[in-house]
């Protein structure tokens, strides 16, 4: 029993070795602009990872050495990382904050300590703390998927709708935007909303039993890709994939994939590289001669992604 | 061997004795199917057309499978819940063996066939399940820690494979021989899609297994009052250890018959499903106590659960409602027989005194 604990006690020094080694592996100041801090959510997932990858290259490109350190949405891992941060003497941090009201503290401690703090992809509920919040325009993004729905749809008929995960604002946000674009239209009647909780199995489940409902249904808006590819897996399945027009959101390479074969009419990118460029030039500009961005929140234009553009498209990145 | 009046099959080996408590309350759970058919069939006249039967029937079906190996399971006295999780670590695994697996220590790449890459499949299901079992029988861990344990690591390996992605290139190459796993785990045969096939093939071979066999006996048995069958010689630790074998089996069919139907391989797949399966043992009329429950029961019970929350969306109730009406079905189920049991007890304190 006692070899056992042993082993498993190594098992934890090496564990938390490993994770301090990553934590300061290159902050020694040696490079000319000294080193930028990035935290972010979950590299494991391609959308986090493509924001690691562009922070990590522009940051380079300006003669930065970086960190990067993942705190997966935990505010309590977040504090952490930013007290290394603090205590490393980083020259910035590049942040993707973990919840709105959770992050505002662990920022506050970093600019209260004079480390610059600029925000991407989420917002934080109190402003005039972080340099900068660069996050995605999702009403935007929504109004562009759904006009060119509504052009594939032909101006009108009846449709389904595939609602994200009800507690989670970027849904609403979503389906506000896309009905106020549809709602207008006097030819199109929505037949059924349900929740997929942004999951594919969901979607699929769900536009399963609608199809049920109402065989006869000629659309179907959902508020992220998976709902869609969900949807599009069902009419696959009933043999309806031509006759009924999917919009999706997020721009994920299973729906470009989709876009490309027709399946889906459009989706809508969210910019996660052009936000995460932005913020380190913005940081590189506050470095250099105190520069601040023309305003602290800034919403980065999402693009829509059809047929013509999608080729283009891969790992969130348009080229 | 006369220790659990419940317990169906007597030790000699004679088919199941007509038992009024168990035939009561697979009566009520087949009432409560009857009462739910009936309202959404007059709500909606799609309800009883016969495609939507047989969609409703493939919803259920995956969960009847889960719901079959948590009842070998809750029988004993136990819980799993880690079936959802080996739902979609299995699901991974065959969507990465479909993908091509890279041989350790070599620069080849195995492109296995899709037989093998069931197999294989079963194989880790089972292998969590027999973990699970290890640490409930040998170490003396209740089930419900060692499970919880289990959910999260089966679900951080599902993770670990697929980098957080989803693997959705499962087409196979012709050239290369493996093709063929979305036609053969997502056919049809004679219009009736695979996974409702199986769900059949489960239940009569688990009521075999259940009715006919030792191992089915002293399951019952040591479900009923563990210590008493290990003094009349049950081997309680090796049935423990075998019911989440089988469990994990049941759950790994699941993953690769769900990666089949979605045509993709998603991590986070079959999250929650083990307390859809938990609903359905429970409605069916099993005691989570142990040592009472059928697979007959077990099936009504997974129909009762997933015609009500199919009709649900086929009416357009909304979203909220419906988690609220499911939610309160389970409670009235068990509560019903609970009820009845209190009336029961106060009617024979009357007559003896």
């Amino acid at each position: 029993m006692l070899r056992k604990y042993k082993v498993l006690a190594a098992a934890a020094a090496i564990t938390l070795g490993l994770t301090g080694l990553a934590g300061c592996s290159s902050s020694d100041d040696s490079a000319g602009g000294g080193t930028i801090a990035i935290i972010t959510v979950d590299p494991a997932n391609p959308y986090w990872k493509a924001e690691v990858d562009t922070a990590v290259a522009t940051a380079t490109e300006l003669g930065y050495e970086t960190t990067v350190n993942a705190h997966g949405n935990d505010p309590a891992k977040q504090t952490q990382f930013i007290d290394a941060a603090i205590s490393a003497g980083v020259k910035a941090i590049i942040l993707d904050p973990a919840g709105a009201d959770e992050s505002v503290g662990a920022v506050q401690k970093a600019t209260d300590a004079g480390i610059p703090v600029f925000l991407v992809n989420a917002e934080i509920s109190a402003q005039g703390v972080a340099k900068a919040q660069i996050v995605s325009n999702n009403a935007q993004g929504a109004t562009l998927g759904a006009q060119a729905w509504v052009e594939a749809m032909g101006g009108k008929g009846e449709y389904v709708e595939l609602f994200g995960n009800p507690t989670d604002n970027n849904a609403k946000v979503r389906a506000d935007a896309y009905h106020a674009v549809i709602d207008q239209i006097p030819g199109f009647k929505l037949l059924q909303k349900e929740t997929a909780n942004w999951d594919r199995a969901q979607g699929k489940a769900k536009m399963e039993l609608m199809l049920q409902a109402h065989p006869n249904l000629k659309g179907v808006i959902a508020g992220n890709d998976e709902m869609a590819l969900g949807a599009i897996e069902a009419l696959r399945s009933a043999g309806k994939l031509d006759k009924v027009k999917v919009l999706g959101f997020d721009g994920n390479d299973d729906a470009v994939a989709a876009v490309i074969a027709g399946e889906m009419v459009a989706t809508v990118l969210q910019p996660i590289v052009d936000g995460t460029k932005a913020a380190v030039n913005q940081a590189h500009a506050f470095l250099t001669d105190g520069t601040l961005p023309a305003s602290e929140k800034q919403a980065i234009d999402c693009i829509l992604i059809t047929k013509e553009n999608a080729s283009g498209l891969k790992g969130f990145v348009l080229s | 061997m006369n220790l659990n009046p419940f317990k169906r099959g007597g030790s000699t080996g004679t088919p199941a004795k007509f038992d009024r408590r168990a035939f009561i309350i697979e009566i009520r759970a087949l009432i409560a199917l009857a009462i739910i058919v009936i309202f959404f069939s007059l709500l909606s006249d799609k309800f009883l057309q016969y495609s939507n039967l047989v969609l409703m029937t493939r919803h259920v079906a995956m969960n009847a499978i889960l719901a079959i190996g948590m009842l070998l399971v809750i029988l004993n006295g136990g819980i799993d819940l880690s079936v959802g999780s080996i739902v979609g670590l299995s699901g991974v695994v065959a969507g990465y063996l479909m993908q091509g697996a890279p041989v350790p220590f070599t620069d080849q790449v195995a492109y296995p066939n899709i037989w093998a890459v069931l197999l294989i499949s079963l194989i880790v299901g089972i292998l969590f399940g027999w973990l699970n079992g290890l640490l409930i029988a040998r170490l003396n861990i209740a089930p419900f820690i060692a499970t919880l344990g289990m959910l999260y690591v089966a679900r951080g390996f599902a993770k670990l494979i697929t980098n957080g992605e989803t693997f959705t290139k499962l087409d196979g190459q012709p050239n290369l021989g493996n093709t063929g796993f979305i036609d053969t785990f997502a056919a049809k045969p004679l219009g009736i899609p695979l996974p409702i096939w199986v769900m059949i093939a489960f239940a009569i071979a688990f009521s075999i297994i259940l009715n006919r066999t030792a191992f089915g006996r002293w399951l019952y048995a040591s479900g009923g009052n563990p210590r008493a069958a290990a003094l009349t010689g049950v081997p309680v630790v090796k049935v423990n250890v075998r019911i989440y074998v089988l469990s994990g089996f049941c759950a790994a069919a699941v993953g690769v018959l769900f990666t089949a139907d979605l045509h993709a391989a998603i991590p986070n797949m079959g999250e929650f499903s083990e307390l859809n399966a938990i609903a359905a043992v429970v409605i069916g009329g099993t005691a989570l106590s142990g040592g009472r429950g059928t697979i007959r029961g077990t099936l009504i019970g997974a129909f009762v659960i997933g015609f009500l929350v199919d009709g649900l969306v086929l009416i357009g109730v909304s979203v909220f409602w419906q988690e609220t009406i499911k939610g309160a079905v389970i409670i009235v189920a068990v509560a019903v027989e609970e009820i009845q049991r209190i009336l029961e007890r106060r009617q024979k304190l009357k007559s003896a005194s």
